[in-house]
């Protein structure tokens, strides 16, 4: 059996590379569906019927007029080439592909800091550097929901910065209060820390990290490759929360992100910004997703490398 | 001949370029109550829409702030042709757009001709095709705008913002063009829309010479956070500060509260297709039954007495300033519970167990308001509420959205979910309201939120159609006013005063009624 395992060790990071590569095609058709089943369309919100003469020529003009599918298809050829069109609402005439270049590095910034103090986080429980006993203190400031801390950043930065909220010194002030509201509220660098250190103590009592202890190499060499692929599962799925609640924090603090992208764009039914800011961000999961297929296969590697082990008889 | 065209663009851009280094002073920010949806007037949807675009654009006509004529920056003669359906326009010669090309006649009949095309999907443009008809350049300068009708002022009927010809491929102007966020006018500022914040530069030309060189909008964030960034000169202006932080202001050396008349109205709209809401007595009862006196000190914060309250009571659809409200029809301060007792049992509505019942089932009010205007009058909607339940009546409660609002209130489209909704209709100097009262048919009655139809109403709306004089206009609405407080499609609340606040630093700050930026180029602000 374990050698069957063995063998297939190729398969989750398979499983991995594709669902990398369907993301960004399969969550823009979800979201197409669920945006098709919403009440009322842009058309008639630009142009009511019952006061204006053009809601069909206007709903031609956006492909909206042949069903879900035909409008799917029309914006995933013209994405393909690169051309998400225009925004219909939020910023009526714009290209939508500017406002994806602009929202993707600050929703990338805003979640890699916030997942640096994640990381920082779980290499401290790992090292034994932050001590078992920061847990509560950090459990305690995790009860904070990240909306009432980004909440208060805002006013902060709002008063502070006044007109000038959006120049980029602002911003980047946004971001590092956005990314340790993100990284310190609802328990996330608290769940990290917990989580890493739980792994690393289970894998310190194991025989082969003692032994090699007792032969004088560290304990992170020893009991990194098999900590690895679980500690890099569980980091994804932090990310992925990082990435839920950047919306949050991007639409309070007015962060021009992705997050605030989706959020402003379903509102206003701009469906090309709706469905360029899912695409980013499916763009972001997938590349997760690679990274997680990555390490699973530098451990394969690892330890297809390392001498096997034998059996030995009492 | 081509490095000749070369050698005029550079030097026009230069012009360009030097006329906006030419404005002096700092950025002048202010707070507005959201971000516009557009930059394009076509679009303008809102009011935040509307005063944008008296940044960017100039109107055909407009009413001058303060003498209160009928004026205009770009026509310097005008004659009645044809019998009068149609009129000629001389244009100015020396104005130019803010990407220097020459303002032209071809321009006025180009917006003409964009309204007229059915690929203009606006309902703006829409409702001037029952106007016009087309329009003929006559040289350089001249353009005939010719009307479907005789109109008795035609002048009234263009102020429409002029787009320039050049910016659009044919004579449809769809609403997702860059031009929607990257407009050309030639008002006193370019704009550019953004996602967060819209940026104004002045722009020196013939007719305007703005000194502010640079303004920021920025969309409202928590009132008590505006007041505070107002205090700390983060932005220099509130565009409306809601009642209950007025006083914050206008303590403070630094700022002052600056009158905006917006002739802005509050009413309950009553939808008397509901069978317990068709007996205008229950309506009358209803009416009866608020006690507007605590509603405005409960919601807005105006105590009993006041002296100068910005919250006057109204008893039609006009402002108490305005020349067509009918000062004979009392406004209803208090309750009267036992008059609207009266008139429930007579209307056939039975007390069961202190609950009001209709054919033997229970009445419960499905009550609305415009998310918006709980910024203004916090609560309102369960004051309201409150004291409905009291006085019998179940109730729920809902506050719509601003899409919802424009996209099926004022289509009429929210029969089915409500029996009242709460709402405020803002006018600039020309008051018409024909659009609210109207039967809805043949484009008539396009903001009739539950579809009223009166055919005495509709007759006095007719009569002020075809006003030939201001008293012939003002005895028709003053019948008109007299006639909805008896029949009440509407529960008419108050005129609320809207306050904008501005740094004592700021100076020349003349706020026109409704479009507010008309006179923005003696604005003063640093420098």
């Amino acid at each position: 059996m374990a050698a069957d395992g063995a063998r297939q060790w190729w398969i989750r990071p398979a499983i991995r590379l594709g669902a990398a590569a369907l993301l960004p095609v399969a969550v823009p058709a979800v979201i197409t569906g669920l945006i098709w089943a919403l009440p009322g369309d842009p058309a008639s919100l630009i142009c009511p019927p019952e006061i204006c003469s053009g809601t069909e020529q206007l709903a031609a003009r956006w492909n909206l007029d042949q069903g879900p599918v035909h409008f799917f298809l029309s914006w995933l050829s013209d994405a393909a080439s690169g051309d998400f069109g225009k925004s219909w609402r939020i910023q009526q005439g714009s290209p939508v592909t500017p406002l994806l270049l602009t929202a993707i590095p600050h929703t990338a910034a805003l979640v890699g800091l916030a997942l640096s103090l994640l990381l920082a986080g779980a290499l401290g429980a790992a090292t034994r550097v932050l001590p078992a006993r920061a847990d509560s203190l950090l459990s305690a400031v995790g009860l904070i929901p990240t909306v009432v801390m980004s909440l208060a950043a805002a006013a902060a930065v709002s008063i502070n910065y006044g007109a000038s909220a959006f120049d980029a010194e602002a911003v980047r002030v946004k971001i590092l209060l956005g990314a340790l509201a993100l990284g310190l509220a609802d328990s996330a660098l608290a769940g990290a820390a917990r989580g890493v250190r739980s792994i690393f103590e289970s894998e310190r009592q194991r025989r082969y990290v003692q032994m090699g202890i007792l032969r004088g190499e560290g304990v992170l060499s020893n009991a990194w490759p098999n900590a690895a692929p679980a500690i890099a599962g569980q980091m994804r799925a932090r990310t992925l929360h990082l990435l839920s609640g950047a919306v949050v924090v991007e639409v309070v603090l007015q962060i021009e992100g992705l997050g605030d992208l989706l959020w402003s764009g379903t509102l206003a039914q701009d469906f090309g910004v709706v469905l360029a800011a899912t695409f980013g961000f499916a763009l972001l999961s997938g590349s997760l997703l690679l990274a997680q297929a990555a390490v699973e296969i530098a451990v394969a590697m690892h330890v297809r490398r390392s001498p096997p082990v034998r059996e030995v008889a009492a | 001949m081509s490095k000749t065209r070369n050698w005029k663009r550079l030097i026009t851009g230069a012009l360009v370029g030097l006329s906006a280094l030419a404005t002096c002073g700092s950025t002048l920010s202010f707070y507005e109550e959201s971000l516009p949806t557009t930059l394009n007037p076509l679009y303008a949807a809102s009011m935040v829409d509307h005063r944008v675009n008296e940044l960017v654009f100039d109107r055909l006509y407009y009413h001058d702030p303060i003498t209160n004529e009928l004026a205009s920056r770009l026509v310097t003669q005008w004659e009645l042709v044809e019998q009068g359906k149609a009129v000629r326009l001389t244009l100015r010669k020396d104005i130019k757009w803010q990407d220097g090309k020459n303002f032209r006649a071809d321009d006025v009949c180009f917006t003409v001709r964009a309204m007229l095309d059915p690929g203009t999907t606006s309902p703006i443009a829409e409702g001037y095709r029952s106007v016009f008809t087309g329009c003929e350049v006559e040289g350089k300068d001249q353009a005939i705008v010719r009307f479907t009708k005789i109109f008795h002022n035609p002048l009234n009927r263009l102020g429409f913002y002029v787009l320039p010809q050049h910016r659009f491929d044919g004579d449809a102007v769809p609403p997702d063009h860059d031009f929607s966020s990257h407009p050309t006018g030639t008002g006193p500022a370019s704009g550019n829309l953004g996602s967060k914040q819209v940026n104004f530069q002045g722009i020196q030309n013939s007719h305007h010479q703005p000194s502010i060189a640079q303004l920021s909008l920025l969309e409202a964030q928590d009132p008590l956070v505006q007041v505070k960034t107002l205090l700390n000169n983060g932005v220099q202006g509130i565009i409306a500060v809601p009642p209950p932080y007025r006083a914050e202001v206008s303590t403070s050396d630094d700022m002052s509260l600056k009158g905006y008349d917006l002739r802005s109205w509050w009413f309950i709209a009553a939808d008397q297709t509901k069978p317990f809401l068709k007996d205008k007595k229950v309506r009358q009862a209803i009416n009866l039954l608020l006690d507007r006196t605590d509603l405005r000190q409960l919601s807005i914060g105006v105590k009993p007495g006041e002296q100068n309250s910005p919250c006057e009571f109204i008893s039609g659809p006009f402002v108490q300033a305005s020349p067509y409200y009918n000062h004979d029809v009392p406004v209803s301060a208090r309750s009267d519970k036992d008059r609207a007792l009266a008139l429930l049992t007579e209307a056939g509505l039975t007390d069961v167990g202190g609950r009001w019942h209709y054919n033997g089932a229970p009445i419960t009010l499905r009550i609305g308001m415009k998310a918006a205007l709980d910024n203004e009058a916090p609560d309102l909607l369960s004051q309201i509420g409150n004291q409905l339940g009291q006085a019998g009546f179940d109730r729920q409660t809902y506050k719509l959205s601003e899409d919802e609002w424009n996209t099926q209130a004022i289509t009429g489209q929210l029969s089915e979910n409500y029996d009242l909704l709460i709402g405020k209709w803002s006018f600039g100097l020309v008051e018409d309201v024909n659009a609210l009262f109207h039967t809805r048919r043949d484009g008539r009655g396009s903001k009739n939120i539950f579809n009223y139809s009166n055919p005495q109403v509709d007759a006095l709306l007719a009569q002020y159609e075809s006003a030939k004089t201001d008293t012939q206009a003002r005895d028709a609405y003053h019948k008109l006013h007299s006639m909805l407080a008896e029949d009440l499609p509407y529960l008419f609340l108050w005129k609320l005063d809207t306050k904008s606040a501005w740094r004592t630093d700021v100076r020349g700050t003349t706020i026109a009624p409704y479009y507010y930026w008309t006179e923005i180029d003696n604005w003063k602000y640093g420098g």
